[in-house]
């Protein structure tokens, strides 16, 4: 494609796409999201089947709230643009900037995380454990399998900060850096749908 | 266009201030900002029609994610076809999973 007419210094425009392992690379991951999106609708369609099913425990209406939620959002939203303001410093061959919208990333998300921790701690205090319900059973299991997902995300950055400071930016690290700006986008993708049918439709009904 | 991306992006490249294309991902964000901040608002004003609400929270979730996909992940870009593959196929399950569900549910 673009790559091999631009080349600055030693490295291409696109570094993550000069060599066949870095396109392939990217090309497979397309194919795992494509997976992901599969567990993802699976785990939504057991969710909008259970959702009604409170038995004893708290109604979504009464556990869900909407600063904290907006608040979750935000977070994320913004995390998911910065992981885009790293990869323009990448192709600006900028490492430090790179690294440093990385760094920022890094700790949208794990405030998210915290975040996240704390709502469930709080649900638990209020009667809404993981067997309480079979709602609960499905709430716990579909959120909770994006806040594993953000947790994964968050330790795989801090391994490619590491590597980036020990080799730098090179065609090897490039497509690692991009492979992970896709998988944190998708993760905000999901929590759209988290967002609205879990916890908006959960204060709708 | 890909290719007049290209160029400019490049002769941005010799310390001029933004990158080129910063500005398109902002605008992604702010439209995602709105789009959600329309969402919380139909709920948070509430007692119109229920129905009415499911269906707007769908649209607006469906376009947030579409303009996050086509912008962040670059997915309106060439040579992307195969990822629209991938992830259609994808999609393709979760309409069946997510369309029984409804079914069994409110049918």
């Amino acid at each position: 494609m673009s790559s091999h007419s631009h080349v600055e210094g030693q490295l291409p425009h696109e570094p993550e796409r000069a060599t066949l392992e870095g396109r392939n690379k990217i090309t497979g991951f397309w194919l795992f999201l494509g997976g992901e999106t599969v567990l993802f609708g699976t785990l939504f369609a057991a969710y909008l089947t259970l959702r009604g099913q409170v038995m004893d425990g708290p109604t979504p209406n009464e556990l869900f709230d909407f600063a904290l939620v907006a608040l979750a959002t935000a977070l994320l939203l913004t995390s998911s643009l910065t992981s885009v303001f790293a990869l323009q410093a990448m192709h600006k061959h900028n490492v430090k900037g790179l690294m440093g919208w990385l760094i920022v990333t890094l700790l949208l998300g794990a405030a998210f995380l915290g975040l996240e921790i704390y709502e469930f701690n709080h649900y638990v205090h209020l009667g809404h454990t993981f067997a309480a319900s079979a709602f609960s059973t499905s709430f716990y299991t579909l959120v909770g399998f994006h806040g594993a997902h953000v947790a994964f995300g968050l330790l795989w950055v801090i391994l490619i900060l590491l590597q980036l400071k020990k080799r730098g930016l090179n065609t090897t690290t490039a497509p690692k850096v991009y492979v992970f700006g896709m998988y944190w986008h998708f993760i905000d993708v999901v929590w759209v749908f988290i967002f609205t049918v879990v916890y908006l439709m959960g204060k709708v009904g | 266009m890909a290719a007049a991306n290209e160029q400019t992006s490049h002769r941005s490249d010799v310390k001029t201030t933004k990158p080129e294309g910063s500005k398109k991902h902002i605008i992604a964000f702010v439209f995602s900002i709105l789009l959600t901040f329309i969402a919380f608002a139909l709920v948070m004003a509430g007692e119109i029609n229920t129905d009415f609400i499911y269906i707007m929270l769908v649209v607006l979730a469906i376009i947030q994610v579409f303009v996050q996909m086509a912008f962040w992940m670059h997915m309106k870009d060439k040579g992307h076809t195969f990822a629209i593959i991938a992830i259609l196929s994808g999609v393709v399950v979760v309409f069946t999973c997510v369309i029984m569900a409804l079914f069994w549910t409110t049918w």
